[in-house]
């Protein structure tokens, strides 16, 4: 019966060792790609603007607080229309899924870490 | 002491090491059962292994407020059918009448009947407890798919009698 007993927690093992490091490979992966494609379309976002002098609309925050004031809401409006759309949507889109992924890998960490322990103590003890 | 519920939190907080408690606890159990109905060694220990690997499979769902014997037993009972599939059995031990779901006298029960029956209705009783078909059991005792087919629907008669006898 122990032999038995053996043989499926040696099973066990070996499945969530598959599991666990497919998943954290693949979170791995996700996440870097992720911010691959968010420092591109950022990037490529920035350089328009730059093209397009649109970061001088911003030059009014070194101002006193009352031209500030006065030039706020006109100059973001302007700043924002000459943003590029659809890149900037890309990019807030690739944010918001990699911040999700980091926020699942956070939330799931500490379970992570402890089959991690597992499989290192079980590994460690054959 | 652990109980079955701290174990599967644990298990399911990634503490692993905590599923051999579940399997020490459940094998003997469920190795004796399976035991009763299949006679090979190594056709129980396979069917063993893979029910406790689909407990734990399913162990994220598991909810924990139920105990865990019942749940394995009914992996047990998805796996035995899978297995009896598997094998191409083609009769079906509930198609009787003399089978009630509820009381389960499938090879069990069978055993402590074999006794009533004749030596040839004992052999392919046998067969049939060991997973072969009609077909297989017919090449083995060289007689027609039929008459196997007609000398089991006697023999179940012959057993439904007893076992109404017995029960009332």
């Amino acid at each position: 019966m122990n032999k038995l007993e053996d043989k499926i927690i040696n099973r066990i093992y070996k499945l969530e060792t598959k599991k666990t490091f497919s998943y954290m490979l693949s979170r791995v992966f996700f996440i870097f790609l992720f911010i691959f494609l968010f420092f591109v379309f950022t990037s490529v976002t920035v350089d328009i603007l730059n093209e397009q002098r649109s970061f001088d609309l911003l030059v009014f925050f070194r101002d006193d607080f009352e031209v500030m004031k006065k030039y706020f809401t006109s100059n973001l409006m302007d700043f924002f229309q000459e943003m590029p759309q659809p890149l900037t949507l890309v990019s807030l889109i690739t944010l918001a899924v990699l911040s999700i992924a980091v926020f699942m890998l956070i939330r799931n960490f500490n379970k992570i870490k402890n089959k991690l322990i597992s499989i290192y103590k079980f590994y460690k003890k054959l | 002491m652990l109980t079955d519920k701290d174990i599967i939190l644990k298990i399911k907080n990634g503490e692993i090491d905590y599923f051999s408690f579940i399997v020490k606890k459940f094998t003997p159990s469920i190795y004796g059962l399976i035991s009763k109905k299949i006679s090979k060694k190594e056709d129980v220990e396979d069917l063993v292994q893979n029910i406790f690997i689909s407990f734990y499979k399913a162990i994220e769902r598991f909810d924990t407020n139920k105990p865990i014997k019942p749940y394995l037993y009914r992996i047990v009972q998805n796996e035995l059918k899978m297995f009896y599939r598997s094998r191409k059995i083609t009769f079906s031990l509930n198609e009787e009448a003399f089978i009630n779901e509820n009381t389960l006298l499938v090879n069990d029960d069978y055993k402590n009947y074999l006794n009533i029956l004749s030596n040839q209705q004992k052999k392919i009783f046998i067969y049939i407890m060991e997973g072969y078909g009609y077909e297989e059991i017919s090449k083995k005792i060289k007689k027609p798919v039929n008459t196997i087919k007609s000398i089991v629907r006697r023999a179940r008669i012959k057993i439904k009698d007893i076992y109404e006898q017995t029960r009332g």
